[in-house]
């Protein structure tokens, strides 16, 4: 063989493959016996993409229903709009970041801190956005609100209590339509319906989001709701997906502050124990109630919180109505941390030489829990059960996030429910922080392509942004 | 001619990485290249120092200084496996070379000495991409030194042994999830361990080699560990850090036979068996703040059996044309593989020649082609889960000057 002509074919053959990339089929993609061209999104705050304390540009871009949105895009879904806020600090403002914080003892340390910054505020924050939307979560709905026809009345924010929503204001249609009548009025082929935390949590998530209604919503409301919901959304022949309620214990502001959260030496054991004591003696000589015991003793390590007892079985002033809390009750995050440091609270006020209780209204005692838990699990029973009969696909978000209290690993990434480094909620405790968005938008897609034998792609988790440090 | 090579050193100027078989990189000689990367059972002189000091005894020139170098351009793609999620790889090009000399002090004993990079891998993934918490970019190499005696028994039988001193250093970068917080792992070491061969000429036309290179541990120690991170985060973990970790360098044993076809044409077979088996866990320990950043993070390898083929044909008294194949069976484990090493099934070709415008002076150009399967693999640990597809293109050029 002639030289120069082995020589031009070892270029010719380098050339040919050293510029190659090796190529790897595409993903197979499918929007299976599902129609995403029309998708609308039903929920509470979750799904408008509520987080940090506020409702903002950045967490709303990324809420969970738009990653969903994205990614059927990919099998056909159509354009999918929000109602814009376009402000990083929000409509109304409150919106926490990570920052320091100086605490009662001058230790700094970090700690969600209010945001810096001017949220789009009143009136602009009820203007309405002029557009129709697809994104019709409302932060704070229950689910009969959903249904409720005048839920967006600019009149019904003054009525007392409320019968209309702020955020429901902004992109309602008119003043007596209900978010499912804007849902229907789009004809859609696809719904997402992540509906029922606030029917529960309302009352107690106090000083949240939620200013409307006290108590748990009964089943009766609850079922009728639902039902209305699924049984108007799919009546034009729309399939989609709906979600459950995660049970409290996973959430970070009902598991940040341990019940058993108190850690004492053994001379301030003593202490507290000699304080209660004499508390002890005068309410048993100057009171006059003999025999009279608190049942409460303090050891080194970890003790439980004092807290406020609302069942006392004695006539004695409301600060002198404590217990010590039992395992299984929950304290929230929203617990004055200066309080719980410097005054006593938890245990004992040295300034006003009398217990100091967790007031009730940051603490869960077992009979709320217990309410909560049963509510939940009718709850999620009417939820399951509507799915399976409407043949819906189903995202199983309470055990999603149940598995998630020992650790979620995604892409290399470990996630868990622990507030602030856990990664998956944001700095309000509540709602998912944007990351966290994806992890429950890929919760979503897996029921619908399981449901539907669809095969759309999962979302790329490391893409979205968790919490930011400073 | 001149001006092709020419072209071809532009080229691997302009590209990029090997990783066939965990991190070895076996590409220590040009001839041997050629030849589907077989040289056991082979007399090729001076590179015999790392194929198979036993066969160095046959060296047929009194001195011979053999020196080369490759270009390795290595592409990688990755799909994730529920999305897609598609990256690939901008590695630079990994230049490994070698460097023989080797002289006869008697008729029957050669001393030899070998500078030469057998393993190394340099992965460059995107800043952004979806695996940057496990690795984003890592580059390994091994620089070894061996000098090397070899003895003729016989007329038929060579023997030959190797010290090996070994430089080995790494670069380990990877994300943290902390806004975009980076580790940074740098370290480097040397190490020993040594080469023993064996050469026999069965038949006038049949040669038969086996060859063994130690296991070597390359234990890094008080390596640089250098955090990236937020400063609200720089109160947890120090950026500033010592680690150690140990990465092991398998042991090699290879059998090689090769045949004298007819007077122009060289068959050459071999076996290596890669014992890969030793790559159990990568282990990380930090000097401060252990109980956060310490990991042992599982590889389990095992050992791999690579069949090559190569032939050899004397064109004429100034060329001589090579070709090769081999087929290299990932040491890998399909729940345990990392990106940072993306070793594939892959199936080689090799091609070669020798210009030899003198008697004293040889020119080799050798190109091997690897071709890395589409596999589907997971870091089970880090639930990171994908297909991956590499591909390699190995120019090399070598010169032997003898006399």
């Amino acid at each position: 063989m002639n030289r120069k002509y082995f020589a031009i074919l070892s270029a010719l053959i380098l050339i040919a493959f050293a510029g190659c990339q090796p190529t790897i089929e595409d993903f197979p993609v499918s929007n299976g016996n599902a129609d995403f061209t029309r998708y609308v999104a039903l929920g509470n705050s979750l799904t408008a993409g509520y987080a940090d304390g506020a409702l903002y540009k950045s967490a709303q871009a990324n809420s969970y229903p738009a990653i969903l949105a994205r990614q059927f895009a990919k099998v056909g879904g159509g354009a999918f709009v929000q109602p814009v806020v376009d402000n990083e600090i929000g409509l109304f403002g409150n919106k926490r970041i990570l920052g320091y914080a100086t605490d009662c003892k001058g230790v700094t340390s970090l700690s969600p801190v209010l945001a810096e910054g001017t949220p789009v505020g009143l009136p602009g924050a009820l203007a309405p956005v002029g557009y129709p939307v697809q994104n019709l979560g409302v932060p704070g709905a229950k689910a009969a609100h959903l249904i409720f026809p005048g839920y967006g009345n600019p009149a019904g924010l003054l009525t007392q209590p409320p019968s209309a929503n702020p955020y429901f204001v902004r992109f309602a249609s008119s003043a007596t339509t209900s978010v499912l009548a804007d849902a229907m009025a789009q004809n859609p082929t696809f719904f997402s319906l992540w509906i029922g935390n606030n029917d529960v949590l309302g009352y107690a998530l106090a000083g949240g989001e939620n200013n409307v209604g006290e108590s748990i919503t009964s089943m009766d409301v609850f079922n009728f709701a639902y039902n209305t919901l699924v049984e108007t959304l799919t009546s034009g022949g729309a399939k989609g997906v709906v979600a459950n309620i995660p049970d409290i214990t996973s959430i970070p502001f009902f598991n940040t502050v341990p019940a058993m959260g108190l850690v004492l030496t053994e001379e301030q054991a003593a202490q507290l124990n000699g304080a209660y004591a004499q508390v002890e003696n005068y309410i048993r000589t100057v009171v006059g109630i003999p025999n009279f015991s608190y049942g409460i003793s303090f050891k080194a390590g970890v003790n439980p919180f004092v807290v406020e007892d609302r069942n006392f079985p004695y006539p004695l002033p409301k600060a002198f109505r404590v217990r010590q809390a039992k395992p299984g009750e929950l304290i929230l995050l929203t617990v004055p941390q200066d309080s719980l440091k410097c005054a006593g609270m938890g245990t004992f006020s040295l300034e006003k030489q009398r217990p100091y209780g967790i007031p009730q209204n940051f603490v869960l005692d077992e009979e709320e829990v217990q309410n909560i838990k049963t509510a939940v699990a009718n709850m999620n029973a009417t939820i399951k059960n509507l799915a399976d009969q409407k043949g819906l696909a189903f995202v199983d978000v309470a055990t999603l996030l149940e598995s998630a209290k020992t650790g979620l690993v995604y892409d290399g990434i470990t996630f868990s429910t622990t507030f602030v480094t856990g990664g998956i909620f944001s700095l309000d405790g509540v709602h998912m922080n944007q990351r966290g968005a994806a992890i429950v938008a890929n919760a979503f897609i897996e029921a619908i392509n399981k449901k539907y034998g669809a095969s759309i792609p999962k979302a790329d988790i490391t893409a979205y942004p968790g919490i930011v440090f400073p | 001619m001149r001006k092709s090579l020419f072209n071809l050193l532009l080229l691997m100027l302009a590209s990029t990485s090997l990783m066939a078989g965990g991190y070895q990189v076996r590409l220590q000689g040009a001839r041997q290249t050629g030849m589907g990367l077989t040289g056991t059972a082979l007399k090729s002189g001076a590179s015999d120092i790392f194929y198979n000091p036993g066969s160095l005894s046959f060296l047929g020139k009194k001195f011979e200084l053999n020196l080369g170098g490759n270009a390795i351009i290595s592409k990688i793609s990755f799909r994730d496996l529920e999305s897609d999620y598609t990256a690939k790889t901008d590695n630079p090009v990994s230049p490994p070379f070698f460097v023989y000399g080797a002289g006869k002090i008697t008729d029957k004993l050669v001393m030899g000495l070998g500078v030469y990079t057998p393993y190394g891998s340099k992965t460059v993934w995107p800043d952004d991409w979806k695996g940057r918490y496990l690795i984003q970019n890592i580059g390994l190499r091994a620089y070894y030194l061996q000098p090397t005696l070899s003895y003729q028994l016989s007329d038929k039988f060579g023997i030959g042994a190797g010290f090996v001193y070994m430089y080995g250093k790494a670069d380990i970068q990877k994300a943290l999830p902390y806004n975009d917080a980076t580790a940074n792992l740098s370290g480097s070491a040397t190490a020993m361990g040594f080469n023993l061969g064996l050469f026999f000429k069965a038949t006038d036309k049949i040669n038969l080699g086996i060859n063994y290179r130690s296991k070597i541990d390359v234990e890094l120690t008080e390596g640089d560990a250098t955090f990236d991170i937020p400063t609200s985060i720089s109160t947890i973990l120090p950026t500033n850090n010592k680690f150690s970790a140990s990465l092991p360098m398998p042991a090699n044993l290879d059998f090689g036979v090769s045949i004298q076809a007819t007077d122009k044409l060289l068959l050459s077979l071999e076996l290596n068996w890669v014992m890969w088996g030793v790559y159990d866990t990568l282990t990380f320990t930090f000097k401060e703040k252990g109980e956060l950043l310490n990991s042992k993070n599982p590889r389990l390898y095992s050992d791999s059996f690579i069949p090559r083929l190569g032939i050899e044909y004397n064109a004429s008294q100034k060329l001589t044309l090579r070709a090769g194949a081999y087929y290299d069976k990932t040491p890998t484990n399909k729940d345990y593989f990392n990106p940072e090493t993306v070793s594939l099934n892959t199936m080689a070709f090799t091609f070669g020649f020798t210009y030899k415008p003198t008697d004293n002076l040889k020119v080799d150009f050798s190109f091997a082609q690897l071709f890395g399967q589409e596999m589907e693999r997971a870091y089970t640990p880090a639930n990171f889960s994908g297909k991956y597809k590499s591909s390699a293109s190995i120019p090399g050029l070598g010169i032997t000057y003898s006399f």
